[in-house]
């Protein structure tokens, strides 16, 4: 009975004293804090992407920061049109109608013009209110060639039971403005009519977020959050086109995508991060589905492999079954089907993605940083769908997309 | 400023200044002194930061205007707030022996090896002004009633070791230790795949061994000792420790002279340590019943 007590007295001690000591951050009231980060991201024979970022933040108090990001985009390179592949050559007029690009044969149509500059502005503005809440507002800007997007968001924070537990909800708003190069297409309309809708598109993307984050002992961290989203307006990709085939599989016309102008989506995330002595253990599952059918299961597990001297090596894989496609999913349409809408996009299918990557961080004087991360992800799909009439049933339909991702970070404090 | 001094040992650096009414120790695992005076600074603001803030010897900081507070609630800060949390727990935990409330006792019992004892009327006098069960924390708010007091003795030295092990760790990778008047945490392991070598003083009076000082390696964790090696009383054959149960007003009967424990973090040490020397008696058995290392000096 006596042992049993002051066991017991003992395990409290270790977690109150576990939860004074877990708020203890260098108390760096007015620094600032720089740091800066390139990724490279290349897809064999596709997509190449570079995207530096430079992130300045300056530290009033414990709880109070405010943070300007800036992000640079640039994407070159061959981005699948939706067509199906055919056993003779297809020549397709680029978007701008200007140009045209001709795919050899029993290859998967790729829109080799597609190229794209973007830059991004964040603002993030931390602060506490009264004693127990914590907030974050942002604000973003970004811009490309046919893309513009604004949005605006506030996440609350409050802490209870001795900070063993935190309550998060946040809203965001996003405005966005879609001017597709040569116009708006007509969504189903042959792509050789060019029926464009004059004047710009808009798109309104609603987001709310709930979450709880638990203290489960002194080692392990549990976090659980739902969101929702509501995207409302031009929600198609003005550039993917689906093939209207025969019963022979060769294509009799190629049609504009059309999709809904509601998109309802959820997702529930867990998180829980393990410390295993100086090493931690990341692990990560989410479920998301949405009301255009689309479901997908995401797991992500990284382990930190900490060495003397702030040293670490952190291997990460990544495995996404997006198991349900959207209803109107269709690697190509049959002559003579009416449909009210339709995408080829692969990115609607299902698929698998799986992403294996390392990190290794090295301490730079004092309080910096620099890390490399290499990385390699594969995504691969049904090759060849059931019942694709002729040709189309010798075709690769989702050929893998296979890509390899380098970033260097470099985190300065002063 | 206190003054700093840097040196360099065979494979380690050290640091030396003083703060929290003690010398300050802190070693690190590199060879690169700039690093250690880097550190050094770190750790010396940060000890010097907590004692200024929470010190009962200060007219200016938050424990002076809690105690002035005549009845009156007080907000505190966060971090404050966690040190009342922690102290609300170690009181209930140790069912009233412990607790922040306890130092006015101290107008009446001066631990200076006298055999000067109070007076019993004065003891009973003070008893009223004792007791966080009379507090009323809701935190952030805390509510003294007047003429209560409250002090961090018990824990702040302890929380500062702790506090600036985190810091430095959060600074670089090599393995540290910091030693605050005696009271210790440690960062490894060492590049030598080692802990550092801890000794513990007054070998001839430690129960566990048979001579010689004790030598133990401590890779990761905090050490603290509460003991009254210099503080206490001495009357008609009774030694008095300075140890003092609120439920009483009096000194624990039979309390060790020192309990030394080593645990996950130095404040977790500590308050084992004093918990232990609050069983008074039974101090060994309660100390047992942990399953931690400790060293019982009676």
């Amino acid at each position: 009975m006596q042992l049993k007590k002051t066991v017991s007295i003992h395990q409290a001690l270790a977690l109150a004293s576990c939860s004074l000591l877990a708020g203890v951050q260098p108390a760096r009231a007015e620094g600032w804090e720089t740091s800066a980060s390139i990724l490279y991201y290349s897809e064999q024979d596709r997509v190449q992407a570079i995207e530096p970022v430079v992130r300045v933040k300056k530290q009033f108090s414990e709880d109070e920061h405010l943070a300007v990001q800036v992000v640079a985009d640039s994407l070159t390179g061959a981005s699948p049109n939706g067509a199906v592949p055919t056993t003779t050559p297809q020549t397709f007029t680029s978007p701008s109608g200007e140009k045209t690009y001709t795919t050899p044969a029993n290859e998967i149509p790729l829109d080799p013009t597609f190229r794209d500059e973007r830059f991004a502005l964040s603002v993030e503005w931390a602060r506490p209110l009264g004693r127990e809440l914590r907030s974050v507002f942002q604000g973003h800007f970004s811009g490309e060639h046919d893309y513009k997007s604004m949005g605006l968001s506030a996440t609350l924070a409050r802490d209870f039971n001795t900070r063993n537990t935190t309550l998060t909800g946040g809203l965001s708003y996003n405005s966005d403005e879609v001017d597709p190069v040569g116009g708006v297409p007509v969504g189903l309309s042959d792509v050789t009519l060019r029926q464009r809708i004059s004047g710009t598109e808009n798109k309104q993307v609603l987001e709310a977020l709930l979450g709880v984050t638990q203290v489960l002992s002194r080692t392990t961290l549990l976090q659980l959050n739902y969101t929702f989203g509501q995207d409302s307006g031009y929600l198609a990709d003005p550039y993917k086109l689906v093939s209207v085939v025969d019963t022979g599989g060769i294509p009799v016309s190629i049609v504009h995508e059309k999709r809904p102008e509601e998109h309802i989506r959820h997702a529930l995330y867990a998180r829980t991060l393990t410390a295993f002595g100086r090493d931690v253990l990341h692990a990560s599952y989410r479920y998301y589905w949405d009301d255009w059918g689309v479901n997908a299961h995401t797991v992500d597990l990284r382990y930190r492999l900490q060495f003397s001297g702030g040293h670490y090596l952190e291997p990460q894989l990544r495995y996404s079954l997006q198991s349900s496609a959207a209803d109107f999913y269709r690697p190509y349409l049959p002559q003579g089907e009416t449909v009210e809408h339709v995408s080829a996009d692969y990115r609607l299918a299902t698929m698998t993605t799986t992403t294996l990557g390392v990190k290794y961080g090295i301490p730079t004087r004092r309080d910096g940083e620099f890390a490399l991360r290499v990385g390699y992800m594969l995504q691969t799909g049904d090759d060849n769908p059931a019942g694709a009439p002729g040709q189309l049933a010798s075709q690769d339909l989702f050929p893998d997309t296979k890509a390899i991702m380098v970033q260097l970070n470099y985190s300065l404090l002063f | 400023m206190t003054d700093l001094v840097i040196e360099r040992a065979e494979d380690h650096c050290v640091a030396r200044f003083r703060a929290m009414a003690g010398p300050c120790a802190l070693l690190i695992d590199t060879d690169d002194e700039s690093l250690a005076r880097h550190l050094a600074h770190v750790a010396r603001d940060e000890a010097l930061r907590i004692e200024h803030k929470f010190s009962r010897y200060r007219d200016d900081n938050i424990v002076a205007r809690l105690n002035r507070a005549q009845g009156e609630t007080v907000e505190v800060d966060n971090e404050t707030a966690g040190l009342l949390d922690y102290a609300d727990t170690c009181f209930r935990l140790s069912e009233g022996r412990f607790d922040i409330t306890t130092g006015v006792l101290r107008r009446v019992w001066r631990f200076d090896g006298s055999a000067q004892l109070p007076e019993a009327a004065a003891i009973e006098a003070l008893r009223p002004r004792i007791g966080w069960q009379r507090v009323r924390w809701q935190r952030p708010h805390l509510t003294l009633p007047s003429g209560m007091e409250i002090d961090f003795g018990g824990i702040g030295k302890e929380y500062a070791v702790d506090r600036t092990a985190s810091l430095l760790a959060a600074e670089t990778g090599c393995a540290l230790l910091v030693n605050f008047g005696g009271d210790l945490a440690a960062r490894g392991p060492r590049r030598n795949g080692s802990g550092w070598t801890i000794a513990i003083e007054d070998p001839q009076s430690v129960a566990d061994v048979q001579a010689g000082t004790i030598h133990f390696e401590l890779e990761r964790g905090g050490v603290a000792t509460s003991g009254d090696t210099r503080r206490y009383l001495c009357s008609n054959g009774v030694r008095y420790s300075h140890i003092l149960d609120p439920r009483t007003g009096w000194p624990v009967p039979e309390a060790p002279r020192s309990v030394t424990v080593v645990a996950g973090t130095c404040i977790e040490a500590g308050m084992l340590a004093t918990f232990a020397m609050l069983h008074g008696p039974q101090a060994e058995s309660f100390l047992d019943a942990q399953g931690l290392r400790y060293w019982c000096l009676r």
